[in-house]
């Protein structure tokens, strides 16, 4: 099934937002995560090698802007891509339900790569982190970016959902 | 039954996968780069692709100070001071930015005044834009400090814009001294769970200086980046001690990074003049604690080994020749029975 005109328009239009909100406004961490939001779909559209580079790309415009960890984002990203593009194999994900659950754990796993690869001396308490405010921002992140698609009407895959 | 074949590898797939580990080790490269290659490529980056949206966020700063300008005007014609008053936020900034002139006023030339962007990204926690560079005269190394004292560094400057870390950042380091010039120490960040409970830890005091809760504490100049008597904070609490050896406190900083929208950057001509720059921040200092003098003085006396020569009429009852020596016995010299407060 091919995207429709308006989904991809979507999918790109994700990340550019992504940094209006956080660079332009510097809205910061009251923005949601739609860098991730939008590579996660579009990973899923494209194969492994494309995914890939169109996170090493996005995650490099962000490390720009990262004195702490620099890299940490590009090599998330690219993951992230690569771990979106093989969903597809494993899920079909088809209805809302499967997209809702696809961009939470997607999100939050962006966010335990990052502490990861952060490196020692960045990381924050892991708990905290990893429990509290990664899934919060997981679930703000995922719940924008459905909102966003059902609002556009450019989910609209599954009749039944 | 057939025998076993493996499965085709399509040649498409087999590319696939090459691309895929190219990104792969690309960015992993990128992790392993040395800092200066690092930082030309993000500063390239940002002057190139993300831009406009480092524009948008200047000129909306910009409109923002416009916006309280008119503000301050309005506010003195008397006649929007209902509609003002709605508008704390606007007042506040009025109120720092006023604050700002004014210590840029006092503190001469050499200060550039410029504007915090902050990107809000993951991983620029401790870094922060500023639309001055080269061309005003900023410098790597070039402190920056607020109304309120010290805020942090600059790190990378571009012709018109710079890249500074504020003391939140883990490599931030800073030599600083009691204004008495009693106490010396190296200040250093401690992060918190959470971003808000991240403050200052200042370390190697000597064992036997012990500081006043509200005690000022200002850069020594030590050191060829922050010049002597910028405000860095005060002092809140007793952190950790090694024992007969070095005491480390708690400050609570001058400034909350995260506060900040306007900053002065102190360029080399100003740190080359030979003005304290502590009486830039009087303002801001706390007062003095009252009571006795609490900064302790050990003598050591030549041939008699740790003994202290105590003035009889200290503020203790103990210190004559024949008591017993409290280091000697392990305990704390600064415990509030009084008993080693000595004339200095």
């Amino acid at each position: 099934m091919s995207p429709t005109r308006l989904y991809r328009t979507i999918l790109i239009a994700l990340p550019l937002l992504h940094f209006l909100l956080h660079v332009g406004f510097g809205i910061g961490r009251g923005a949601p995560d739609l860098l991730a939001v939008g590579l996660l779909l579009l990973a899923r559209e494209l194969r492994m090698g494309p995914a890939a580079g169109v996170g090493f790309v996005l995650g490099l415009l962000e490390d720009s802007f990262s004195l702490l960890a620099f890299g940490a984002n590009t090599l998330t990203c690219t993951l992230l891509g690569i771990v979106g593009s093989r969903s597809r194999e494993l899920f079909v994900g088809e209805t809302l339900l499967f997209l809702i659950s696809y961009l939470f754990f997607g999100t939050w796993l962006r966010s335990v790569l990052h502490w990861v690869l952060a490196g020692e001396e960045v990381r924050r308490d892991a708990g905290v982190t990893l429990l509290v405010h990664a899934p919060v921002d997981a679930a703000y992140a995922a719940g924008v970016g459905v909102a966003l698609l059902l609002a556009t009407g450019a989910w609209r895959r599954d009749p039944s959902s | 039954m057939p025998p076993f074949e493996p499965e085709p590898f399509e040649p498409r797939r087999r590319g696939d996968l090459v691309v895929t580990l190219f990104f792969l080790l690309l960015a992993g490269v990128l992790i392993v780069l040395p800092p200066e290659v690092q930082e030309q490529v993000a500063g390239g980056l940002r002057a190139t692709v993300l831009s406009p949206f480092l524009l948008l966020q200047e000129s909306l700063i910009e409109t923002r100070v416009r916006v309280s300008e008119v503000s301050e005007l309005q506010r003195r014609l008397d006649a929007a001071t209902a509609a003002l008053a709605a508008q704390s936020t606007l007042r506040q900034e009025n109120t720092h930015l006023r604050r700002l002139l004014e210590l840029r006023d006092r503190a001469g030339p050499g200060f550039r005044s410029a504007s915090v962007l902050r990107p809000g990204l993951r991983g620029s926690e401790s870094m922060f834009l500023l639309d001055v560079g080269s061309r005003d005269g900023v410098a790597v190394n070039d402190p920056v400090v607020s109304d309120g004292g010290l805020v942090g560094v600059i790190r990378e400057v571009g012709r018109g814009t710079s890249v500074a870390m504020d003391w939140t950042h883990p490599d931030f380091r800073v030599s600083v001294m009691t204004l008495d010039g009693e106490a010396f120490g190296l200040i250093e960040p401690r992060q918190g769970a959470f971003r808000e409970e991240d403050r200052l830890l200042l370390n190697g005091v000597p064992y036997y200086t012990s500081l006043e809760r509200g005690t000022a504490v200002v850069t020594s100049g030590q050191g060829s980046v922050y010049p002597r008597g910028i405000l860095v904070g005060t002092v809140d609490e007793l952190a950790e001690t090694e024992a007969g050896w070095r005491r480390g406190y708690w400050i609570v900083p001058a400034v909350r990074p995260a506060a900040v929208s306007h900053v002065l950057v102190m360029t080399e001509a100003e740190r080359s003049e030979e003005h304290p720059l502590e009486e830039l921040w009087l303002d801001s200092l706390p007062t003095a604690p009252e009571g006795p003098e609490t900064l302790q003085e050990i003598e050591v006396l030549p041939g008699e080994g740790r003994v202290p020569e105590v003035d009889p009429d200290a503020h203790g009852p103990a210190g004559g020749p024949g008591d017993e020596d409290p280091i000697a016995a392990g305990e704390d010299p600064t415990l509030p029975d009084g008993d080693w407060e000595m004339e200095p």
